[in-house]
């Protein structure tokens, strides 16, 4: 389960993710097929909007 | 005597330099996976897309930043824009130059310099009453350099702005983006024995005649330096704050297989919601594949609803140029273009003599990174 609050969508998230699993425009937006779960943009986000279960 | 930097962004990092160079053991705590916070970029398609900033120095090396790395002997080279600055005006393009605005204006302005001690007005009062043209000029410089509008502040709170530029003039690039002021930094810490902890959170802090850090350990420092603003280190204390209100703003990278720009320097874009922007591939071909336009558009509204007119403006300007948008980056709440809107920082200082705040949420009187610098100085003041 992938949940994103209180993002920002300052796309840093987008710029680790080594699936191109991620776009933002405003908030980041997760394609959950493309996700592997590797767990990259919750480490990276600044602002702790990612959870990923 | 030991001190900890909580938050590595340029203005922790430039504390825990001066201060491991004055002879204190530093622990620089940061949270996340990598240094620098807003001021570094990451590779992105071929693009060294910022995480914040701007790749551009207010002042270039004249200026405090550019002094302060100079003194603190951190090897960055920084190359001085030119022109400094052009404007583009109902699709025209003009180098920027103090004979563009009217004798009327000018004289508008240095009477209101003297007055202001006496009779202080908004910024906003200020534009109204002079010229389109300079008044469309004075939006777009204050989006481009603080992300704030007229209505933000007061006219006195511009002087020593301006003050500032008068002395140390325009902008410059520094030659592998604002990451290699980073790593220089952190070069300099580290050769001091200095340690910078990533992925190290602080969860809270003890006040006290030490301080005490709660992170993956316990440790009491002599000094804390915090770099993440006055609203986040009140939270770690436990304590209530009001906090001041950030500035908000959005910033895309586009690269392009032509020049647009073709110097150095800023574009500033009257009459439009974008305010401002560069090409520093011009200064440093290794920032980007191709040539990288970065721009900014200073933020009041909806979000998405600004992105979508910041989209709109550009394709305009852009017309006839080929582009894509390599990314789209929106900054507010805890991850500002500034922690505190520029004109109401409160200082450096807590109630506590051994905590002290730095960044961008405690700026000094001068432009984002060269404000830092500033403030970094005065926050160190009789430690150093």
């Amino acid at each position: 389960m992938i949940e994103i609050k209180g993002c920002v969508g300052c796309s840093l998230c987008m710029l680790v993710c080594k699936f191109n699993a991620i776009r933002v425009f405003g908030e980041a937006k997760i394609d959950e097929e493309k996700c592997v779960k590797c767990m990259r943009c919750v480490d990276y986000c600044p602002v702790d909007a990612v959870n990923i279960a | 005597m030991r001190v900890a930097v909580i938050g590595s962004g340029i203005g922790g990092l430039l504390s825990a330099n001066l201060l491991a160079e004055s002879g204190y053991y530093v622990e620089v705590y940061e949270k996340l996976p990598f240094i620098g916070g807003r001021f570094t970029s990451i590779n992105y398609k071929g693009y060294e897309v910022s995480t914040g900033a701007l790749h551009m120095i207010p002042h270039g090396n004249r200026g405090p930043l550019g002094k302060l790395l100079k003194r603190l002997n951190a090897n960055v080279e920084i190359v001085d824009s030119k022109p400094e600055g052009e404007i583009y005006y109902n699709g025209e393009r003009v180098k920027l130059k103090k004979s563009l605005f009217p004798r009327k204006t000018l004289f508008k302005f240095y009477i209101n310099v003297l007055l202001s001690k006496i009779n202080d007005k908004s910024l906003l009062e200020f534009s109204k009453s002079i010229d389109e043209f300079s008044s469309k000029f004075l939006r777009s410089f204050l989006g481009w350099s603080f992300s704030i509008f007229p209505e933000d502040i007061s006219f006195s709170k511009i002087i020593p702005i301006y003050k500032q530029i008068l002395t140390y003039r325009g902008p410059g690039i520094p030659i592998g983006g604002c990451k290699a002021i980073i790593n220089a930094l952190k070069e300099n810490i580290e050769s001091f024995d200095g340690k910078i902890l990533i992925k190290t959170r602080v969860k809270a802090l003890k006040p006290g005649e030490q301080i005490r850090i709660f992170s993956n350990h316990v440790k009491d420092y002599d000094i804390v330096v915090s770099d993440i603003g006055r609203k986040l280190t009140y939270k770690l204390l436990g304590m209530e704050y009001e906090s001041e209100v950030e500035s908000r703003g959005i910033k895309y990278t586009i690269a392009l297989n032509e020049s647009f720009i073709e110097h150095t320097g800023v574009l500033f874009i009257l009459g439009k919601n974008i305010a401002g922007m560069n090409e520093v591939t011009n200064a440093d071909p290794n920032l980007g594949k191709r040539v990288m336009l970065q721009v900014h558009q200073p933020m009041r509204g909806d979000v998405k609803a600004e992105i979508e007119i910041g989209l709109r403006e550009i394709r305009e300007i852009l017309k006839g140029y080929k582009y894509e948008i390599i990314s789209i980056q929106s900054y507010y709440n805890d991850w500002p273009v500034n922690r505190v809107k520029t004109g109401l920082d409160i200082g450096n200082k807590t109630q506590f003599p051994n905590l002290v705040i730095v960044g961008d949420g405690a700026k000094g009187e001068d432009i984002e990174v060269d404000g830092i610098a500033l403030g970094v100085m005065k926050a160190l003041e009789g430690f150093i």
